[in-house]
This record gives structure tokens, sequence and C-alpha cells, in this order.
């Protein structure tokens, strides 16, 4: 397995100046971009504070019709409890800017987080785009896995069935459990990065 | 439907912010004669589908066909698409009004004695800012006749607009190559003269990052094209396929092989295609 070995401070000071030219900072195999959230339960989450820790970011948008097929099968919510229950760190990112679809206020998120029965760690509000930007988030619901090391395992779709359709999901492979089982039984993550299905990531830059 | 075998088209069925419908091109089947089917689609201002490539996010329409004995459909052929989206978020498909076409063969021994009926069930995903999955059920029924009518004037330029809005191969005389560089690809293009302006759409997803640059080298006999890597291209491609746009109506398809600069070929030690001249200088035969 691949260690990072450079000093948290230099990883620190690459990412901030790598993020405002929008290039993607986060790249499978390489260290993944430190942030620190804010969420809609009002604590504050560093990334760097899960050192030790698989951590899953999962980009949401709770208009959007792919998002819908995940939450209204329970698929999403099975992959949140099935996971954090077995000490992984589960984010969901919500990279909407004001008035686009998929912004909400941190009540109206946790309205819907007890009404989904969803089980985060916690649900990270990103109106700026800053995290979804500093990984160059397209899509949601796309998904990122990150190891114990810091180092980014998987980028892509949540699985293999870019559609919207509910009765796609007992016959898709989930990337997510592929790779999080791989990593953790030691093994290299045989699909490390997919294109991630899903709507646009409605950040603040959009031209309508 | 039988009712709607009329003259004129019907009406299209609707999908989210628009409509979809089925039409042939020629108003009659019979055994042994191929024929084109449309799928065309009227959107409302703004909103979009997508390529058979949708880019960063969306997918494209999905058709289950219900045909009758006899009767099988071949690759759909796309129109050029265009560049949707926002800067960070790169998406290639339609606006407005486009027709996919779909070419239809007929068996020899195809036995309807008076009509037959294909239908479609589109699924489709309709965009502006927001999503809207659809699905439709179209069809179209065809009178069983050996003589081929004269197809009707509308729907003749409705399949000659559509013909027009489709990648054309490249010339024979076109030369292009793919050189592998670490974070992206360098296209190539020798064509005989000065190319200013080109712009790559490529045919599979995670190739290449569609919001990056491309920035056009001009040369003497053509372009270097410059394409960034996708984040998500963690293994080499064995070829780089797309439509190559030049100007609003020159699109291109074109399919070549990737070399590594001044390398041999790659480790995973393919076969040398026939198309392949050297491992240096790859040409390519367009489809």
């Amino acid at each position: 397995m691949k260690h990072s070995k450079l000093y948290p401070t230099l990883v620190t000071v690459l990412l901030l100046c790598a993020a405002p030219i929008l290039m993607s900072a986060a790249k499978v195999g390489e260290p993944a971009p430190g942030f620190t959230g804010t969420a809609s339960n009002g604590k504050t989450y560093r990334l760097s504070d899960y050192r030790g820790k698989f951590v899953v970011l999962e980009w949401h948008n709770n208009g959007c019709p792919y998002v819908g097929k995940h939450y209204n099968s329970g698929n999403m919510q099975r992959l949140q409890k099935q996971w954090t229950g077995r000490g992984v760190v589960w984010f969901t990112i919500l990279s909407s800017a004001p008035g686009k679809q998929g912004f909400v206020s941190a009540s109206e998120e946790n309205e819907y987080l007890a009404k989904e029965q969803a089980a985060p760690t916690a649900a990270l509000l990103d109106p700026t785009g800053e995290i979804g930007h500093l990984y160059d988030a397209k899509t949601s619901p796309q998904m990122v896995v990150i190891n114990p090391q810091g180092v980014v395992i998987y980028d892509g779709a949540i699985d293999d069935k870019p559609t919207t359709d509910l009765a796609d999901i007992p016959v898709a492979t989930n990337y997510v459990s592929l790779a999080l089982d791989a990593a953790m039984a030691g093994k290299e993550v045989a699909t490390a990065a997919t294109r991630p299905y899903g709507c646009s990531v409605k950040y603040g830059d959009s031209s309508h | 439907m039988v009712l709607c075998a009329t003259e004129s088209r019907a009406a299209g069925t609707p999908i989210p912010h628009g409509t979809v419908e089925l039409i042939s091109e020629i108003q009659s089947i019979a055994a042994g004669r191929p024929l084109y089917l449309g799928l065309h689609f009227q959107l409302e201002r703004g909103w979009h589908i997508y390529w058979v490539n949708p880019g960063d996010s969306g997918e494209p329409p999905r058709v289950k066909w219900d045909l009758p004995k006899g009767v099988s459909v071949g690759a759909i052929e796309w129109p050029t698409p265009r560049r949707l989206g926002t800067p960070s978020i790169v998406d290639f498909g339609y606006e407005d009004d486009v027709m996919l076409i779909v070419p239809v063969r007929v068996d020899a021994g195809f036995a309807a004695q008076k009509e037959a009926r294909v239908g479609a069930e589109v699924k489709v995903l309709v965009c502006r800012e927001m999503c809207i999955p659809g699905k439709a059920e179209v069809s179209v029924s065809l009178p069983v006749k050996p003589s081929q009518p004269v197809p009707e004037r509308e729907t003749s330029a409705l399949f000659a607009a559509a013909r027009k809005s489709m990648p054309r191969p490249a010339p024979a005389s076109w030369r292009f190559r793919v050189i592998d560089g670490k974070d992206s690809f360098e296209l190539v293009a020798e064509v005989g003269h000065q190319i200013t302006q080109a712009s790559f759409f490529p045919l599979a997803e995670s190739q290449i990052k569609n919001a990056g640059p491309q920035d056009i080298v001009p040369t003497s006999t053509g372009f270097r094209l410059k394409l960034t890597k996708s984040d998500q291209l963690l293994k080499p491609i064995e070829r780089l396929q797309g439509v190559l746009v030049l100007s609003a109506d020159k699109a291109y398809s074109i399919d070549v092989p990737v070399g590594k600069p001044g390398a041999a070929k790659n480790s995973s030690g393919n076969e040398i295609r026939s198309t392949q001249s050297s491992e240096s200088s790859k040409e390519v035969t367009q489809k």
C-alpha cells in the first residue's frame, strides 16, 4: 500500500495553491485534499481529524433524480449504515449554491436526514462549492473513498448502472462497497476510478 | 397504432419539456429492403438531451425496441453534439430539435403480409438547470409493399437535415496520430493545409477532461491539438475515438491509435493492426 511521505503542512500549502485555479486536486492514488466543513448539525468537521479511518464522501442534491433513485430505494441509507457500522466516516456533501437545486438550510437538511432515515456521520453544507471544487466533484451522487493513510482510493460513480431507474439497484455492482471491501482486506481496489454519473453539481458558476 | 397510418405524421409523444416521435423515411416495408428510422426529439427552449457520451453529467437516450420477426436495428447514428454546461462541468448534447437515425435491416425471409409495427420504449433524461427523466412509448406502422414509395416531402427534409448534422468520415488522404503524454494526449493531424480551429468530442467517457482546455497549434499542413487526460483515466488506452469539429459545419468521425512518444508498442503487447503502417506513425482508416 502506498503511503504519503509528505508532511501534512506541505500538503496543505500545495492544496491551498491548487484550489483557486480549479485544477482537480483529488486524484486516485494521491493524498485527499484537506477541508474543514460545517455540518447541518452545527458542528465543524476537519478531514485531517479522521486519519486512521476510512472516509467516504457522497455528493448530494435532494432534487436530483439520480440521488432520488438511491434514497427512495433506501440504497444510500443502507450503505451509510453498513459502512459507518464498520467504523467508516461518511460525509454527505451539499455543494449546491444558494438559489440552485439542492441548496438547503441546515434545518431543512436535518429534516431531510430524519425523513429519509439517512445515517451519514454528518452532512456538510458547502454552498460556496469549495469542497466540491477541491475534489472536482462533477455530479451527485459522486462518491470518493479515502483510506486511513489519507489517500484517495476511489473516485467516481456509486455503481455501474448510470440510470435513474430504481430497478437497476439490485443488479448493480456497487463501486463504493467494492473499494471498501478490498481495501479493508488489504487488497488493491480493482476499479479505482469511474465516470461519476448523475446530475451536474449546481455550483455558483453555473451559466443558468 | 393503425389509426395513425395516414399521410401526415402524428404529433410527437410528450417527454419532459418536449416531444419525441418515431418516423420512417419511407412509408412501407419489404423483405430484404433496408430502411431508416428517425427518433425525432423536439425540446422546449433551453432544455437539452445528451449525446452517446454525455460528458460530465447526464445520460444518453436509451431505446428498447419492439420489432417484428425478421426486422433488426443497427447502431444509432448520433448527430454532432454541442458543448453544454458550465465552465467546470461540460456536457455533450443537443438542444431544440435533433433526430437520431436508426438503420433497420429487413431479412429476405421477412414474412409479414399486411403491416409491420416497429415500437420503441425511449428513456431520456431532459435537463436544463435540473434534470427530469422521461419515458415514452413510440411506434411506427408500415404497410408491406414491394414497391418503394417516394418519401413524403416533410419526412425527406427531416432526414436530409439529420444526415447533414452527422459527422462524416474524414477524407481518405488525411492522417492522424495521437501521442500519449503524461497528462495529455496530443492529436496530430496532417490534412494538407493549415487548420486554425478544432475541437474534439471523445466517444468514450473518462478519457479526456471534458472541461479542460483544447489548445490548438496550427501547422502548415494541419494542426496539433492538446487534450488533457481525465482524472478517471488510470490505464493506457489503445485508441482515441470521437468527433472532430473544425468549424460549425465540418465534423468528422475519427478513430486513432494511441502511441507513446518514441516508445515501442505499449506493454500489453497488443496485435499490430493492419491500418498501422509503423509503430511511430500510425495511420488511420476512417470508418
